[in-house]
């Protein structure tokens, strides 16, 4: 008890320094608080973003599809697309269910023939935001919420049977524009060649670059029609909350294989394995600030803990002459590091939680990430683990720090301590 | 009754590549009570044998018996014990610790001692009365004069009841008067409570109010 007592009051007597030491501690937390949220928002955005206008949180399809469906795509339809939607929509947590129908083709304008990939969406489920260019913030939260945007034209509709919508590079290699007459060609499923006439109703933006440069979207009826088929290629699921995905797969999993249905079930992260890299990456670079943060508050409360036991090698004498163990001695500078990382780790909490805050307000214009031809907004988080994170390394690192200091201090000879001046 | 003996206690030190001979052989024993002198001049060995016989510093060769036990084999931490429970100190520099108020300072060395024997706040504050402080418990020694923290540091030798007190030159720091004053106070208490007192000085005004006085020359005692 006395020895804590003793050990606060220290850390108070050279005013200046401690300030220092402790600015140090709040710094790298702060920087660890806003890195972190930094670094959440990204995962987020990015996560969404590729859920909405790509993967959905789950897709169905038939089995075997993902290991040969790209040689032989239509061999491996969904045949009974109601009764599997129908199915799904009884989950909890499932927001809608769309089916999807890809295939690739030749499309015209006449002058230009490009080979497209089209994507037969519903126009009723798969929304798409109008893009409001000077407004970056509304078009980071159409991106999380809706993943396509449209940035010029309209987005499709139910009753749309001859418009399609191009993909943002796939509209400029084609010098295609709004209201444009195109050709579509494409084998049917059954290996016959079929065309037709569509006009351009809108053209689209997706975070990923590689998807527009070659996409076109178009109404599952008429795609079904084109390559005349009544069967989709995947049923997509939405659901409310993206930590929901594994549950409610595994609950599909289950019904299907109850039912002797031969369909398989892959999550978004499955799908797209881009999301998982990059959050790898990403974490690796974090790894690499930490220690960065970590080294040099270990650092800076080595040295004051250094400084504070030569200052008082005289005092340690005196403490160990009246009696007090060695052990005491190691306890009060541990005592003083720990006591430093925690207000340090308080204050540098608090504020750290508030920079990110206000910061998040403010938000910070970012650059196309990479894939994507569009800026965006960083809005970063508050990450309650992220707060704790900080605080308990701070104790740990100034523990640690004083732990060589404590153990000097404790070794000293009480007859020479007593001698220093 | 014998409290402490010493015997042929030598002590070395290296310093850089020369062994210093810091005491060639001491025998000395102290009776329960005493106002014990120790003179001589400054690198005489004073200190070292008051260093010695405060266990806060092991002899190269010899053996010291404090309070019928002898010392030699204990550790660390016994001989911390022993400091606790058996000695009191009172320091040139009167050495007070700086963060902590002048009763606390006076109770400190009760938190370490295996058996204090009643609260220890109100001992350190009856020890602090006894040495005319009782109002300047809540001070810290910086605001404090010389004098005082003497005072201060005389009663945080006292308040565990010691078999002894160990002075090193306690009055070198203050002015004549106020070191006579502290030795007035140290008689005072010596005569009081029979609390035994071994103190080093130079000052010959202090040595004749000591009971003996060993005068210590090059490490040896005088004869």
């Amino acid at each position: 008890m006395i020895t804590l007592k003793i050990a606060v009051r220290n850390i108070f007597r050279h005013r200046t320094r401690t300030i220092i030491t402790l600015s140090t501690i709040v710094f790298g937390c702060v920087a660890l608080i806003f890195a972190g949220g930094f670094f959440e928002d990204i995962f987020d955005q990015m996560r969404e973003s590729y859920i909405q206008a790509h993967t959905g949180h789950i897709q169905i399809f038939h089995k075997g599809f993902s290991e040969k469906g790209v040689i032989e795509p239509y061999k491996y339809l969904i045949k009974n697309p109601d009764e599997v939607s129908d199915i799904v929509r009884t989950l909890k947590g499932v927001k809608f269910v769309t089916p999807r129908l890809t295939f690739s083709g030749l499309l015209s304008t006449g002058e230009n023939t490009i080979s497209f990939m089209g994507m037969g969406v519903d126009p009723a489920f798969e929304k798409a935001y109008p893009l409001k260019s000077n407004d970056l913030r509304q078009t980071t939260k159409s991106l999380t919420l809706g993943g396509v945007l449209v940035v010029s034209g309209k987005n499709l509709d139910p009753k749309d049977e001859f418009e399609v919508m191009l993909g943002k590079g796939l509209a400029a290699s084609m010098g295609s524009r709004v209201g444009d007459g195109l050709v579509l060609l494409t084998n049917t499923t059954s290996g016959s060649v079929n065309a037709l006439d569509v006009s351009v109703k809108g053209i689209f933006y997706t975070s990923s670059k590689a998807f527009d440069d070659i996409f076109i979207r178009l109404p599952i009826k008429t795609a079904q029609k084109l390559l005349y088929t009544d069967s989709v290629q995947s049923v997509v699921v939405m659901l409310d909350k993206t930590k929901h995905t594994a549950e409610v797969k595994r609950e599909l999993e289950n019904i299907f294989r109850a039912k002797k249905m031969d369909l398989e079930v892959k999550a978004w992260n499955e799908i797209s394995d881009f999301y998982s890299k990059t959050v790898v990456l990403f974490n690796r670079l974090f790894l690499i600030i930490k220690i960065v943060i970590i080294v040099v508050v270990i650092l800076s409360i080595f040295n004051t803990m250094n400084m504070a036991v030569l200052e008082r090698v005289s005092e340690i004498g005196t403490i160990m002459a009246m009696g007090a163990k060695r052990k005491n001695v190691l306890k009060l500078f541990m005592y003083e590091g720990i006591a430093l990382g925690v207000i340090g780790g308080a204050i540098g909490v608090v504020l750290g939680a508030l920079v990110t805050y206000c910061i998040s307000v403010i938000g910070i214009p970012m650059p196309p990430p990479p894939g994507a031809t569009m800026s965006f907004l960083s809005t970063p988080k508050v990450v309650p683990s992220m707060l704790l994170f900080s605080f308990v390394l701070s104790v740990v690192t100034a523990l640690i720090s004083s732990l060589y200091p404590a153990y000097t201090a404790s070794r000293l000879e009480i007859a020479e301590a007593l001698r220093h001046k | 009754m014998k409290i402490v003996t010493l015997q042929q206690i030598q002590k070395n030190y290296l310093l850089g590549k020369t062994i210093i001979n810091a005491l060639k052989g001491i025998n000395l024993e102290v009776e329960k009570g005493e106002f014990l002198a120790l003179a001589g001049p400054s690198g005489s060995g004073k200190t070292t044998v008051l260093n010695v016989l405060g266990c806060i510093d092991k002899p190269t060769s010899g053996k010291v018996f404090i309070d019928g036990q002898e010392i030699g084999g204990l550790s660390s931490d016994a001989l911390a014990q022993i400091r606790a429970d058996k000695i009191g100190f009172v320091f040139q520099n009167f050495n007070l610790l700086p963060v902590l108020t002048a009763l606390e300072n006076v109770e400190y060395p009760l938190l370490n001692k295996s058996n204090a024997g009643g609260n220890k706040r109100d001992l350190a504050m009856s020890a602090l009365e006894s040495v005319g402080l009782g109002k300047f418990a809540q001070h810290r020694p910086l605001e404090l004069s010389g004098g005082q923290q003497q005072r201060v540091a005389v009663a945080r030798a006292i308040v565990g009841a010691p078999l002894m007190v160990i002075a090193d030159e306690p009055t070198a720091n203050l002015d004549h008067n106020t070191g006579l004053e502290i030795l007035h106070l140290m008689k005072k208490i010596n005569q009081e409570h029979k609390t035994t007192f071994i103190f080093s000085t130079h000052d010959q005004k202090i040595m004749d109010m000591a009971d003996r006085v060993v005068r210590i020359w090059d490490g040896e005692i005088a004869p």
